[in-house]
C-alpha cells in the first residue's frame, strides 16, 4: 500500500535529474549516483531483451503496486484481445536510462510511463518516437497533454485537503483560507519542495486560475507567493515523501494542506467519515507520460497500438479505482462510481477548477524558487 | 625491531584499507565534486556564503547544538555524581539504564518521541483527560521537541566520560575540606568541583561535535522548520539534486567541526578529553 506512489516522487527526482544532466549541471556519474540514491537504478542490464519477438511488448514504470495495477488493468486485458504478452518492468524509465539504452543501441523497452518535463527533452534529444495520432486518438487525451514524443496516461493532483472535524467552525474553502492563519487556525503542511505549492499561494492572492504562471514568470511574483509562507510559517509542517503527508495526517498532526491527490485517494478509506475532505478547488494537475523509445523491440506501430488500447475509458476508471491514478481521458469520468466521482482529479467539475501543471516554468525558475522557498520556511 | 613495525602494519593493514576505500577516498571525492560541479572552481563556496537559507541553517545547528549540550552536561553533571557518589549500592543498575538507549537505534527512540509528543500523542492526550489543558500543545515538528528527542540521545555521551572522570577522584579530598570547616557546597564548589572540569570538558565536547552532524533526529522532529545542516545537505542532493552546493556545505560542516576542535584544544586536553576514557 505504502510504495506505490513512492514513485512518483521517484519521477519526479529523475526528471529534475535527467534536465539537470541535460544542462550539463550534473555529470553522468553524478546523475548515476543519484538514481542509484533514489533506487531507480538498472537492475536489469541493458541488451538482455534486444531480440525479443514481436509477440512481446515491454512497459516499463517505477514498480511497486502500480506495477501489479497495470499488469492486471492493461496488460492481461490486452493479451486477451490481442495475443501480445505484457511485460511489466518496474525498475523505472528514467529520461537518463531511456537515453543511456537508446544511444548504446540495445533497447529492450517498448512504452514507458514518463513524465511531460522528460518526455519534451528526449524527443528533442531524438531518443523517443512521435506518438503516432493517427493510432492514437487525441480525443482521448486531456486537452494539452498530446505532446509531440509523448501522451499523458493519467493524472494526480496536488490538492487542497482537510480534516473537518479538527477544523469545527472554521472551514478553509479555497487556498486563501489556507493562508489565513488568523480566521482559520490550526497546523498545515506543504511539499518540502515548490512543485505544486507556489501555485496555490499564488492563487491565495486572489490571482485567477488562467493567471497563476503568469504571474509567477516575474520575480516579483515569485517573491508574493514565498511571502504567503513566510506569513504562515509557524503553523507549517512540511512533507517529503507522500507517505509523509499521509501520516501527518492520519495522526492528526495537520488539519489541512496541500498533498497528492493519489495520497488523499488513500486518506478517504483510511480515515474516519468527516474527518477528511478534499477540494479541487485551486488545484494543480500533473500528468504521467507515455513515451515510446526510438527503435523499440516491439516496433513503432505495436508501442502505438497500445497506447491506444490503454486510452479505453473503462480501463482508466478502473485504474483510477485501484489506485488512484486519475483518468486522462475525459470520456472515462462517466464511468467512474459515483462515489469515488468527487475523489477524481479529472472529473469535468474538478478540471474546471484546476489548472494544469507547467514545466516549462519549472525549467526556467525552479532551482531560485526553492532556495528562496526555504529560506522563507526558516529564516 | 624493523620486522616488528613491519608486524605491526600488516595487522593494521585490513583496517587501514577499509579506512581509506571507504572512506578517505569518497571523502577526497566529496571535495572534488564541491570544487567541479557545476564548473570548475570556487562557485559552490560562492554561492553557499551568499545563500540566507545556509546561513540561517548554519545558525540552527550550532544553536541546538549548544543547547543541547548545556542541558546534557547539566543533567549529566549530576546523573553522573550520584551514581559515582551518592546511590553506590544501585551503581550497576543506574550504570545500566545509562547504557541501555545506546542498544536502541536512533531512529526507533525518534519514532518513540513522535508517539509521545504528538498532537494527539501520549502526552497531550494524558494532559488533556486530566484537565491540564483545552487544546493541545505544540510538543515537536519545532525546536523544542528537537532539543529535547536530542538530549535524549545525547545523554549517555555526557554522563559516560564525566562518570569514568568522578570516579577517579579521592574522596579523601573534599572529605579533608570538610574536616578543615568547609561547609559542603563550598568543599563541592573549591575542591570536587574544579577535578571533575576535564570530565566536564570531554562530554561536552563529545555531545557538541556529535551534535553538529545529527540528522535522523531533526528531520524526523523537526517538521521542515528546524532545518540543520546536515538535513539540508540531504535536502540539496535529494530533493534538487544539486551535488555541487551540497557536497560544498558538507564541506562547510566538516571545516566548522574541526575549527570547534581546533578552539577546544586551547583550553581542553583534546588527547585526554576524547581518546583516554579511563
Amino acid at each position: 500500500m505504502s510504495d506505490n506512489f513512492d514513485h512518483e516522487m521517484s519521477v519526479e527526482l529523475a526528471e529534475v535529474a535527467a534536465h539537470r544532466y541535460r544542462e550539463g549541471r550534473l555529470t553522468r556519474r553524478g546523475l548515476l549516483t543519484a538514481m542509484a540514491a533514489l533506487g531507480v537504478l538498472p537492475a536489469v542490464g541493458f541488451g538482455g531483451r534486444a531480440n525479443a519477438a514481436a509477440s512481446e511488448l515491454v512497459i516499463v514504470n517505477w514498480g511497486g503496486k502500480a506495477a501489479d495495477i497495470i499488469k492486471e488493468v492493461l496488460g492481461e486485458t490486452y493479451k486477451a484481445e490481442t495475443g501480445v504478452d505484457v511485460v511489466i518492468d518496474g525498475s523505472g524509465p528514467s529520461a537518463g536510462r531511456i537515453r543511456a539504452m537508446v544511444e548504446s543501441g540495445a533497447v529492450v523497452w517498448d512504452v514507458c510511463d514518463s513524465g511531460p518535463g522528460s518526455a519534451i527533452i528526449l524527443g528533442e534529444a531524438g531518443m523517443t518516437q512521435p506518438i503516432d495520432y493517427s493510432i492514437v486518438d487525441r480525443a482521448k487525451l486531456m486537452p494539452g497533454t498530446d505532446w509531440e514524443f509523448g501522451c499523458g496516461n493519467y493524472v494526480y493532483s496536488y490538492v487542497l485537503a482537510t480534516n473537518p472535524k479538527l477544523l469545527g467552525d472554521a472551514q478553509p474553502q479555497n487556498w486563501a483560507d489556507v493562508f489565513n492563519v488568523k480566521d482559520f487556525p490550526g497546523m498545515r503542511t506543504f511539499r518540502k519542495a515548490v512543485r505544486g505549492q507556489l501555485e496555490c499561494a499564488t492563487m491565495a492572492q486572489g490571482v485567477a486560475l488562467e493567471d497563476v504562471y503568469d504571474v509567477l514568470s516575474t520575480e516579483d511574483g515569485i517573491d508574493a507567493a514565498i511571502d504567503q509562507f513566510r506569513k504562515i510559517r509557524d503553523n507549517v509542517i512540511v512533507w517529503g515523501s507522500g507517505s509523509e503527508s499521509q501520516n501527518l495526517f492520519l495522526q492528526e498532526e495537520v488539519s489541512m494542506g496541500n498533498i497528492w491527490s493519489t495520497r488523499a485517494h488513500l486518506l478517504k478509506d483510511e480515515m474516519d467519515e468527516g474527518s477528511f475532505a478534499v477540494s479541487f478547488d485551486g488545484g494543480v494537475m500533473s500528468p504521467g507520460t507515455w513515451v515510446v523509445p526510438k527503435d523499440n523491440p516491439a516496433g513503432s506501430e505495436e508501442a502505438m497500438k497500445f497506447i491506444a488500447f490503454a486510452q479505453a475509458p473503462e480501463l482508466q476508471a478502473k485504474w483510477f479505482e485501484l489506485i488512484g491514478s486519475a483518468p486522462i481521458n475525459p470520456a472515462a469520468a462517466s464511468l467512474v462510481p459515483e462515489s469515488m466521482a468527487k475523489w477524481n482529479p479529472t472529473s469535468p467539475e474538478n478540471v474546471a477548477t484546476q489548472i494544469l501543471y507547467n514545466d516549462e516554468w519549472y525549467a526556467k525558475n525552479q532551482i531560485a524558487a526553492e532556495e528562496k522557498y526555504v529560506n522563507a520556511l526558516i529564516n | 625491531m624493523q620486522t616488528d613495525k613491519t608486524r605491526y602494519w600488516l595487522l593494521a593493514a585490513p583496517a587501514l584499507a577499509v579506512m581509506i576505500v571507504f572512506y578517505i577516498w569518497p571523502l577526497v571525492n566529496i571535495w572534488a565534486i564541491s570544487m567541479t560541479e557545476p564548473a570548475l572552481g570556487f562557485g559552490n563556496y560562492v554561492k553557499m556564503t551568499e545563500s540566507q537559507a545556509v546561513q540561517t541553517s548554519f545558525v540552527i545547528t550550532f544553536r541546538v547544538a549548544a543547547l543541547t549540550t548545556v542541558i546534557c552536561v547539566l543533567l549529566g553533571y549530576i546523573c553522573a555524581y550520584s551514581i559515582t557518589n551518592v546511590i553506590r549500592s544501585a551503581r550497576p543498575l543506574l550504570i545500566a539504564m545509562v547504557l541501555l538507549p545506546f542498544w536502541v537505534s536512533v531512529l526507533i527512540r525518534s519514532f518513540a518521541w513522535i508517539v509521545l509528543l504528538g498532537r494527539s500523542g501520549l502526552v497531550n492526550d494524558a494532559m488533556r483527560d486530566i484537565g491540564l489543558i483545552d487544546a493541545p500543545m505544540r510538543l515537536m515538528h519545532n525546536e523544542f521537541g528537537v532539543v529535547l528527542a536530542m538530549v535524549h540521545v545525547m545523554l549517555p555521551f555526557a554522563v559516560l566520560p564525566m562518570m569514568a572522570n568522578m570516579r577517579g577522584i579521592d574522596r579523601a579530598y573534599t572529605e579533608a575540606a570538610r574536616g578543615l570547616g568547609a561547609s559542603e557546597f563550598t568543599a563541592f564548589r573549591m575542591v570536587y568541583l574544579p577535578q571533575t572540569l576535564p570530565g566536564v570538558a570531554s562530554g561536552a565536547l563529545l555531545v557538541f561535535v556529535l551534535s553538529l552532524g545529527f540528522y535522523i533526529t531533526p528531520a524526523l522532529l523537526g517538521g521542515g522548520r528546524v532545518l540543520m545542516v546536515s538535513e539540508y545537505i540531504t535536502y540539496q542532493i535529494q530533493e534538487f539534486l544539486n551535488w555541487g552546493l551540497g557536497t560544498a556545505i558538507s564541506v562547510a560542516l566538516l571545516v566548522a567541526t574541526a575549527l570547534v576542535l581546533i578552539v577546544a584544544a586551547r583550553f581542553v586536553n583534546l588527547r585526554s578529553a576524547l581518546l583516554e576514557r579511563s
